[in-house]
């Protein structure tokens, strides 16, 4: 009796302190209350709303009202009530009673968007009023230059109105104008010229290197593609000994092994947060621009990828094998290969294929800052305006893209089944192992000349890279610096956020459409499905960063245009995203909504939409991941964000601030990714 | 002869798996290890060949401390001790030849052997050694589109490659269906009784015991409650070693 009158009194107690404490130090009840979690996260939130409020206001005044004479944000009354929540929160807590979660996010979504909408400069006003921008840049795009038609003494791009009235004419057997394919084509796809000749040439055919030879001038496209190509064989043979260091399971087994497990892993981490297009600016110190500069790019942060995802293949193989040849004698090296190797070669096989397929879309844009490949073009075409030239890079682009995902993704679910061969193999089967070992080394031969691989060039780096490596080791780390880098960097996460916000909204709906079995038997809706299929598709396979040109004509140049360029590409994987959860829901809930006699609304709101929820949820963390990273380099075409202040340090050779850039990046960016992985345990 | 002094186990975190385990094997018995799950069979097979350090005692085979061996001394006395596994361990996709000749690693060079090279003789051993179980139609296919009971074969091949002197099977029979559980064990029979090979063999079904081992000891909580010949485990033995609660079943 006693002892339960004891209890009581202690949980009393509780009921005031816990809110009381929260009053001043939010999150701390809910710690005081054994719900350690939920304590650090509303601390955490709380904490950063707060500075976020502040900082807004000192910065851009956002959100001002003036009591009297006092100017203020009224933000700061959403931050108060949040602070209460936090107060009643830990107060119902310790009476057991739920509390209403909604309202903290209600009052954390009005500061955070007021915010995100003010530092990322939205000004819809703009997208009307400048619409007829919109509208003659849309024309073009539509239009791309690949045809030229002969008029009035010079060559215009010849559209698709004016090759239908060509081609109506030709057959008709009418009189019309010349009509032929454009010199952007070539410049695009490549065309008959001179080439210089290559050590290779020398070898093979006898001409001195250096030479001017006839030959066949490599297109932008293909130089696209043999850099991504090149990239991903060089990672994936340098990320196989990377991943053995940095599996745990395998360096435990060797003295002194854990510390070099927990080094390697940091490295790579570091490495990997830094974006492909970033490396690239370091890269070219070093080697100077040209397509080699972005074959290292990208080498480097695929072996960073690549090493993290095959090591945890690695840790996650059957330890039953390892044991087994362990128990015959064999030695580290040998249960490697006997044990370890065979187990992780499909799964190897399929990341590669995975980073294949992100290595060629990396290699569409690392020409923005490395030169080279159609990103290189892209940026040119801009500068002069050649909005049909432009217009028809992206189309080749996407072309391209939509082929290497289909082929990647194709192979990979090959892999994965992992089908026993029929063995023994025959005569024919050597003669095929051959041709393609032959096909092999010439495309390997072609992508090395295409992209200029000089290996010499690693060892005879540019003036100003020592400079570079000494000022980043020492950083800038002064005020005004320090507040600058922060203030871009507040934007970019912002504009990845509302990048994400958006892209959802829009893709919401749109997914219901591409979602097979939600379409219905018409022929009207299998259109519908196919054309927003396609749509996802195609919009998915450009960059971010190659349509910022477009929102920079339409909004002006900014973080506003940013963030558009960002929201379409996650509009569309989001999109995709979506339409395969729902294509994946279980039938059952669906079948019993519509016996009940429901209408397809109905059966949305009540079957599928409770379905999805969490795996939309996840997909939305995994986005905003995905947008930090892009929006840190979507300034390189004036998209705002750090990107902008990044180049601009490298520009002007101010590497000390640069590197605070780059740490400042390396930092957000992994936080974000602990995050979204911490978020994504707990609630999916 | 091995001898297994006073052996203690206790796991990081905190499980005490072996509490002073002694016994003795004299060369060409064949010691069935019984005793409920958990009671540390596993882990007493797997510190006779040092895949898990005991924490004290001593294993001592043929006047050789193996529980003193290190680095390469350990491999050179494992290699000559053959294991076989409850989940038969094979690497999956790889051929059963390949599965069978990696039981040859302790002996060979190490460059040959990453290469894949092994030595003519290796090879005819491999073939003679999947001849015996019974498998040599199967030697090019991989080793995960056999049965159950072809791939514990392969399990058994890969130990013979070794040359074992004693062969350590830890619930070689658990995960087949009681029928393969003789074909199993009758292979195991016939290395003890032909090759003159050193059986210690953990099973979980007493019948096997009686059909097949020439000694027994039983594991209860890591202590030996029982070690005698199989006939002598009778009913009151029983209720000690599987509790009270536990009935005898038979198997086919
Ligand atoms: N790696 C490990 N870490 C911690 N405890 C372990 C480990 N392996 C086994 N144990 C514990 O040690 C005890 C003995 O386990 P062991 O696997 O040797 O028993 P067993 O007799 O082989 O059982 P079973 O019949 O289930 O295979 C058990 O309590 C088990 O939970
Ligand atoms: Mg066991």
């Amino acid at each position: 009796m006693k002892l339960n009158l004891n209890q009581n009194k202690t949980g009393k107690s509780l009921t005031i302190i816990a809110p009381l404490i929260t009053l001043l130090f939010p999150g701390s009840g809910q710690m005081l209350l054994k719900r350690t979690w939920r304590g650090i996260t509303l601390f955490i939130i709380t904490i950063v709303l707060t500075c976020l409020v502040f900082w807004g206001y000192n910065t851009y005044k956002i959100a001002e009202v003036n009591i009297g004479k006092l100017g203020t944000s009224w933000l700061w009354l959403p931050i108060f009530l949040l602070w209460l929540w936090n107060v009643l929160d830990a107060y119902l807590l310790s009476v057991h009673k739920k509390s209403p979660v909604v309202l903290a996010f209600l009052f954390a979504a009005v500061v955070l968007y007021t915010t995100a909408w003010m530092v990322t400069d939205v000004k819809l006003d703009r997208l009307v009023t400048r619409l007829n921008d919109a509208k003659s840049i849309a024309a073009r795009l539509i239009n791309p230059d690949f045809f030229q038609v002969h008029k009035d003494g010079e060559y215009r791009t010849c559209g698709w109105d004016c090759l239908w009235s060509y081609s109506k004419a030709k057959i008709q057997g009418e009189p019309t104008y010349v009509v032929r394919i454009s010199e952007n084509v070539g410049d695009i796809f490549g065309r008959k010229g001179t080439i210089t000749a290559t050590q290779w040439d020398s070898w093979f055919t006898g001409v001195r290197k250096g030479e001017r030879i006839e030959g066949f001038e490599t297109g932008k496209i293909v130089e696209t593609i043999a850099i991504g190509v090149m990239a991903t064989l060089f990672s994936t043979i340098l990320a196989i000994p990377v991943s053995f260091l940095a599996a745990r399971n395998i360096m435990s087994r060797i003295h002194g092994g854990t510390i070099v497990y927990y080094v390697v892993r940091t490295i790579l981490n570091i490495v990997r947060a830094v974006d492909t297009v970033i490396w690239g600016l370091l890269i070219i110190v070093w080697v100077g621009l040209g397509s080699f500069a972005g074959v290292i790019a990208l080498t480097i942060h695929s072996i960073a990828a690549l090493g993290k995802l095959f090591s945890e293949e690695i840790e996650h193989i059957d330890p039953g094998p390892v044991e087994a040849i362990v128990a015959t004698g064999g030695n580290f090296f040998q249960v490697i290969r006997y044990a370890v190797i065979p187990q992780v070669i499909p799964s190897f096989l399929s990341y590669t294929l995975l980073r294949w397929d992100i290595n060629m879309r990396s290699a569409t844009v690392i020409g923005f800052v490395a030169g080279g490949g159609i990103g290189f073009f892209v940026l040119e075409t801009i500068r002069q305006g050649g909005y049909e030239q432009y217009a028809a890079a992206l189309w080749a682009v996407a072309v391209v893209i939509i082929l290497v995902d289909t082929i990647s993704s194709k192979w990979r679910n090959r892999i994965l089944e992992d089908k026993p061969k029929a063995l023994p193999n025959g005569k024919w089967q050597t003669i095929r192992t051959w041709i393609y070992i032959i096909i092999g080394c010439a495309a390997f031969i072609y992508c090395w000349n295409v992209t200029k691989i000089n290996l010499q060039n690693l060892f005879a780096p540019g003036p100003t890279f020592g400079r570079l490596l000494r000022d980043f080791v020492s950083i800038d780390l002064t005020k005004p610096v320090l507040n600058i880098v922060a203030k871009q960097m507040i934007t970019t996460v912002l504009q990845a956020l509302m990048a994400t916000t958006l892209g959802a909204l829009l893709a919401i709906p749109f997914s219901f459409l591409a979602a097979k079995n939600l379409t219905g038997k018409s022929h009207f809706s299998a259109w519908i499905f196919y054309i927003t299929r396609s749509m996802f598709n195609i919009l998915r396979s450009i960059e971010a960063l190659l349509y910022v040109a477009i929102f920079v004509y339409w909004v002006g140049i900014g973080p506003f245009a940013g963030m558009m360029a960002l929201a379409i590409t996650s509009f569309a994987l989001i999109g995709k995203l979506f339409s395969e959860a729902i294509e994946n829901i279980d039938f059952g809930p669906i079948e019993a909504v519509n016996a009940t006699g429901a209408n397809k609304m109905q059966m949305i709101m009540y079957a599928i939409i409770p379905q999805v929820v969490l795996p939309f949820l996840s997909f939305l963390i995994y986005q905003w991941d995905i947008n930090i990273r892009m929006a840190t380099i979507i300034g390189f075409a004036g998209g705002g964000g750090i990107g902008l202040t990044l180049s601009t340090y490298f520009g002007s050779l101010q590497y000390h601030k640069a590197g605070t850039v780059v740490a400042m990046i390396v930092i957000v960016v992994a936080l974000m990714d602990f995050a979204s992985a911490k978020i994504r345990e707990k609630f999916v | 002869m091995l001898k297994v002094e006073n052996l203690f186990k206790t796991y990081p975190n905190g499980t005490q798996a072996l509490n002073g385990v002694s016994f003795q094997v004299d060369d060409g018995e064949f010691l069935a290890v019984i005793g409920l799950s958990g009671s540390g069979k596993s882990t007493l097979l797997r510190c006779i060949n040092r895949l898990i350090e005991p924490t004290s005692g001593k294993i001592i085979w043929n006047d050789v401390d193996i529980t003193a061996a290190s680095g390469k001394d350990i491999r050179m006395i494992r290699r000559q001790i053959g294991m076989v596994f409850q989940q038969f361990n094979l690497v999956k996709r790889s051929s059963v030849i390949t599965n069978v000749l990696s039981g040859r690693l302790g002996y060979v060079e190490t460059l040959p052997s990453l290469f894949h090279i092994f030595s003519r003789e290796d090879r005819e051993r491999a073939r003679k050694n999947l001849n015996m179980v019974d498998l040599e139609d199967k030697t090019y296919v991989r080793a995960d589109s056999l049965s159950g009971g072809q791939q514990q074969r392969v399990g058994i091949a890969r130990a013979l490659m070794q040359e074992p002197k004693i062969i350590l099977a830890d619930e070689p029979v658990a995960s087949l269906d009681p029928v393969l559980a003789h074909s199993i064990l009758k292979y195991l029979e016939q290395l003890n009784k032909e090759g003159g090979i050193t059986v210690l063999c953990s099973l979980h079904f007493l019948d096997l015991v009686h059909r097949y081992a020439t000694r027994a000891i039983a594991l209860k909580d890591g202590k030996v409650v029982f070690e005698g010949l199989p006939s002598e485990i009778d009913n009151k033995q029983f209720k000690e070693i599987y509790g009270k609660e536990a009935e005898r079943i038979e198997v086919v």
